[in-house]
């Protein structure tokens, strides 16, 4: 019973934290892209006449999209247009459930691990969620039963699909290093130190794999530079025929995804909630001295420094976003197969070799 | 693969540009929030509405018919603005004055403004100096075509 | 033929013209204002001058005939120079009424000025005022200031109608040009005055103001309005994208023609140009009950009747009323269907009863192309309604712009009489509620032709405006139920421009056989 009770405060936390996360992901974005281009960026929203810089415009924007009209086209399949967004947020929602957020916390007797499932194949769980994402560009592009947007969706599943092929090959040099799939285990296997002085992490052990698994997650995420499958300024993708909430959908998705994308990152190659050199009682610093802090303060910088973490690389994704222009479509498949796979196959290999001695 | 790593650098260089933006702006729109006054302004915004830009003096905005000094409209309606403009939105009709030093005046005056460009050709064009664009107004949107179909009335003030 | 030299070039010229006409032939332009080919060279306006090798002083171009080896520089430094002089003076005293000015735009003092002058005014002292806005004539307004003394308009009062009702008072600085105490200009042709004053000094009030002549399209014509069929010019506006221009035509200007109407045209010809826009019929209105029909259905509707008629034996039962203002071929293409494939007989003529003649241009038959249908063979019988009453199951009409009141109300009384009432109209009029189908026509200036006028010259006329609505030429209709008819459907295949139409008539019919293009 308690048990259950705790699951479900687990799951109801993250999901908020999850959804709030994207909502401002929204208008971090704004600011974000206004500040590289010396705008000030959306400031206008507000309640009872106060602004505080636009922190409010994602709600308006919520409100906009929920009350716009949601437009079916007569032609399309009403029943997968209506089930694609659904599908593409279900798959990327879940995936939160296998992010340590934190180790554990204590609560009298009670341990409470901060994280919601802890799977046994917890990597592959995420990798699988992700690739199910495809069904729901796919879903959307034939349903909407109109030929641009079916091609956006076909482009879109290629895109992704051999991305995927990456995506997986890049992290199996990680597995080897970590041997374990248990995302906890993993994290927990980055707190140690290398050469006495160095945090554990993925980024020092697996620089190639990073490198790769960044670059994937990129494409996964579907947005400029890999932008083909929506293309929205003249390519026309696949959710063309889409309109109000479920169009919200797919944004909030797109969102979603960086959050989800930055989370693996900080877990698998930057320590996850890991803090260099914190340990469960408190601080070990490699040249000698330590400070000692209470369970609680240390369960808090570490979930901080997950939060941080992921806060980081999504400003990074952002600023990708809004530096880069769109590839062409042979520049991305020829990124995605003829460099991305195999610099991780080289990455496969040089990890054996070195592993092996 | 040489080739790949070229594009690899400016990426970087990419990023390093608008990373620098970001920071700087940041800076400044930190400083601003801080309460410090800095000559440089994070952003090049002006917020419209409330905020205006100065316009120049050679802004050419809302068209204004002359007057002379006994109120009557400078035009001698020699139609070279109708001739020269190149949207074709002027339309002047002529009537008979009965003064036979001014002997033409115009009985019809027409602007319509949803189709002019602003080239102030018209302007350059009329040899009574009666029509200026210096009225410094710029914001005339209407909600009906119609209501933007200026007449002599409307054009003299 | 002499030779002589023009700016170093050579030219074989005639023996007595002056060194202006031949420069003009060999296209080289020379300057000029007072000169005009219609008078004698006068002299007045200096605008002229040329150099001449061998003479001290420059001469004029317009009063020096040529001479054998006769060396001329039209465009030394020295006559430019001069030009500018010249222009200088000139406008001394002309006011810079440019943009109120009609003549704006065709004004030969403006066009020198842009050509040699560009200087400021160098005279410190004010222009002379004189009366800007004085009525001497019926439709003339003459502004002293602007006038150059260039007497083009005496001259022509003078010369050619006789009547010397303007003339030049005072002297020098004072002189003008006026009415003998308050007389106007009062004749048929002093529309042509505002036309060959070289500036805007006199005016035409029909024009004055209405728009400026850079918007107007020029189109030749000819005038349908008497049976000399005048050449003329058509302007028309060309109308603006977004503001609708009141009418189409704007003026009419005479169009040189030595044949027939040399310089000039009259005063009837240029003013009476309304019934071009005014009172059109742009829309077939079927009043019998059968609902909207389009051109090829009232064509083949029509050849049905004639058919029925035709293969009854009754074709004497059909009749035509037609009138003067059908082009030579669209007469022959009648000609050709009824007379000769149907034998129709009853055909009439109606036309306004003539005018007054004034021995000059204007003749008394104010009707285009009576000669040619006379030529064509028609025995242009008057209407003679008696005949046809109860006799006709069939009547074709032919509509003009102005009926004469006595025709019409014995048309009103025959069409009572008739079964089936065609009528073909480039005007809605009294009669279109009357018959059964109401065909709109092309007037002459929206269709292709030919017309004969009174001396039995054959002139073609081109298509200058765009026919209204669904108006059609009648050619066009002709010949398409000549076809429809069947009787003699190759013979009809062939005209597909009145062209074509015009070369079968010069091998069927002696008349046009030796006549020019
Ligand atoms: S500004 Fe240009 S477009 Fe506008 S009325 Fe004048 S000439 Fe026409
Ligand atoms: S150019 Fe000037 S004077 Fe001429 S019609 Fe236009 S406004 Fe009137
Ligand atoms: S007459 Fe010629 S030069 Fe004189 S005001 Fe008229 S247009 Fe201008
Ligand atoms: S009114 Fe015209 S035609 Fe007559 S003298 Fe003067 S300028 Fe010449
Ligand atoms: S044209 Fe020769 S003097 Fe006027």
């Amino acid at each position: 019973m308690n048990e259950l009770i705790i699951i479900l405060i687990k799951i109801i936390c993250a999901l908020v934290w999850f959804l709030l996360l994207t909502l401002y992901l929204t208008w971090a974005e704004r600011k974000e892209s206004a500040v590289i281009q010396d705008r000030i960026g959306a400031n206008r929203a507000s309640i009872l006449g106060i602004r505080i810089i636009g922190l409010f415009q994602p709600f308006a924007d919520a409100i906009k999209m929920i009350f716009k009209e949601d437009f079916t086209p007569r032609f399309s399949r009403r029943f997968l247009h209506t089930l694609a967004p659904f599908l593409s947020f279900f798959f990327v929602a879940i995936t939160i459930t296998a992010i340590p957020f934190g180790d554990v916390l204590k609560i009298g007797k009670q341990t409470i691990k901060l994280q919601i499932l802890d799977i046994n194949v917890g990597l592959l769980f995420v990798l699988a969620m992700l690739s199910l994402g495809i069904y729901g560009i796919i879903v959307s592009g034939w349903a909407s039963n109109n030929r641009y947007a079916l091609v956006g969706g076909m482009r879109g599943a290629a895109q992704l699909v051999s991305y995927e092929v990456a995506l997986g090959l890049s992290l199996v040099g990680l597995i080897m290093v970590f041997p374990s799939l248990r995302l906890s285990e993993i994290v927990h296997a980055q707190g140690g130190l290398l050469f006495g002085f160095l945090p554990k992490w993925g980024i020092f052990l697996q620089p190639l794999g990073l490198l790769v698994f960044f670059f994937a997650a990129l494409a996964e995420t579907k947005r400029v530079p890999f932008d083909l499958p929506e293309g929205e300024n003249e390519i026309v993708g696949f959710f063309t025929e889409y309109s109000g909430l479920k169009w919200g959908l797919f944004m909030m998705t797109d969102f979603m995804e960086i959050i989800i994308v930055s989370a693996l990152l900080t877990t698998l190659f930057f320590g996850g909630w890991q803090v260099p050199w914190l340990a469960a009682d408190g601080f070990h610093f490699p040249w000698g001295g330590q400070w000692l802090l209470p369970h609680g303060i240390v369960v808090l910088l570490q979930v901080l420094s997950f939060n941080m973490k992921v806060i980081f690389f999504c400003w990074l994704q952002i600023l990708i976003r809004w530096t880069y222009p769109r590839f062409r479509y042979d520049q991305v498949m020829d990124l995605g197969w003829k460099l991305l796979i195999p610099l991780s196959l080289v990455n496969i290999i040089g990890t054996g070799i070195v592993m092996s001695f | 693969m040489i080739k790949a790593l070229g594009y690899f650098i400016e990426i970087i260089k990419g990023s390093i540009i608008t990373t620098r933006h970001f920071v700087v702006n940041m800076h400044f729109h930190i400083l601003k929030v801080l309460g410090f006054k800095t000559k440089r302004k994070g952003a090049v915004t002006i917020q419209y509405p409330e905020q205006k830009r100065e316009i120049a003096s050679r802004h050419r905005s809302l068209h204004r018919l002359m007057k002379r000094a006994d109120g009557k409209p400078r035009c001698v309606v020699c139609m070279l603005c109708v001739t020269v403009c190149p949207s074709e939105c002027i339309y002047v009709e002529a009537a008979e004055d009965p003064d036979p030093e001014i002997q033409k005046y115009p009985s019809i005056f027409i602007i319509d403004l949803s189709r002019c460009c602003f080239c102030g050709f018209c302007v350059e064009a009329c040899p009574e100096d009666a029509l200026r664009m210096d009225t410094g107004k710029i914001e005339f949107a209407e909600y009906s075509r119609e209501d933007m179909v200026y007449n002599l009335e409307k054009l003299i003030e | 033929m002499i030779n002589i030299f023009i700016d170093d070039k050579p030219f074989k010229v005639k023996e007595g013209t002056t060194v202006l006409k031949a420069a003009e032939e060999a296209g080289i332009a020379i300057p000029h204002l007072c000169f005009h080919s219609a008078f004698p060279p006068e002299g007045s306006c200096r605008m002229c001058l040329v150099e001449i090798e061998g003479l001290p002083k420059l001469e004029l171009a317009c009063s020096t005939q040529v001479r054998e080896g006769m060396k001329v520089s039209t465009r030394s430094e020295k006559v430019i120079e001069a030009r500018k002089g010249v222009l200088e003076f000139l406008l001394a005293e002309h006011p810079p009424d440019c943009p109120i000015c009609d003549k704006a735009g065709e004004c030969k003092l403006q066009d020198y000025y842009e050509e040699y002058g560009l200087f400021d005014n160098r005279f410190r002292e004010s222009k002379e005022k004189k009366q800007k806005n004085v009525k001497i004539g019926k439709s003339l307004i003459l502004d002293q200031e602007r006038c150059i003394l260039c007497t083009r308009c005496v001259r022509f009062l003078r010369d050619i109608t006789k009547t010397r009702e303007l003339g030049v008072f005072n002297r020098g600085l004072h002189s003008e040009i006026n009415t003998y105490n308050g007389e106007p200009v009062n004749n048929n042709y002093s529309g042509n005055l505002a036309e060959i004053c070289p500036v805007g000094a006199i005016t035409d009030s029909d024009f004055r103001f209405k728009t400026r002549n850079w918007f107007l399209k020029e189109g030749e014509s000819i005038c349908p309005l008497c049976s000399r069929g005048c050449n003329i010019y058509i302007e028309s506006h060309k109308g603006f994208a977004r503001f609708p221009v009141p009418k189409r035509v704007y003026r009419i200007k005479s169009r040189e023609n030595h044949e027939v109407n040399g310089f000039w045209i009259c005063d009837l010809g240029r003013y009476g140009y309304s019934y071009l826009d005014e009172g059109r019929l742009d829309k077939i209105c079927v009043n019998n009950g059968k609902g909207n029909l389009t051109w090829q259905e009232c064509v083949v509707s029509l050849t049905d009747e004639i058919k029925k008629l035709h293969s009854a034996k009754k074709a004497s039962r059909i009749a035509l009323i037609l009138n003067l203002w059908l082009s030579n071929e669209e007469l022959f293409l009648i000609k050709k269907i009824f007379v000769d494939d149907l034998g129709v007989k009853n055909i009439y003529f109606v036309d306004s009863s003539g005018g007054e003649t004034d021995d000059f241009l204007l003749t008394s038959e104010r009707c285009p192309n009576k000669r040619g249908a006379q030529e064509i063979g028609y025995d242009l019988k008057p209407l003679d309604s008696e005949n046809l009453m109860n006799k006709t199951d069939l009547l074709l009409i032919f509509g003009m712009p102005a009926y004469d009141p006595n025709n019409l109300a014995e048309i009103k009384a025959l069409f009572e009489n008739v079964k089936t009432k065609i009528y073909f109209s480039s005007h809605s009029d009294e009669l279109c509620s009357l018959a059964d189908i109401v065909l709109p026509t092309a007037l002459i200036p929206e269709k292709e032709g030919s017309l004969t006028n009174v001396d039995g010259i054959v002139q073609k006329f081109l298509q200058v405006l765009e026919a209204p609505g669904e108006c059609r030429p009648e050619w066009e209709v002709f010949v398409d139920l000549g076809r429809e008819l069947g009787i003699n459907i190759n013979y009809y295949k062939q005209f597909n421009t009145p062209e074509v139409v015009l070369k079968e008539m010069r091998k069927e019919i002696s008349f046009f056989e030796n006549k020019s293009e």
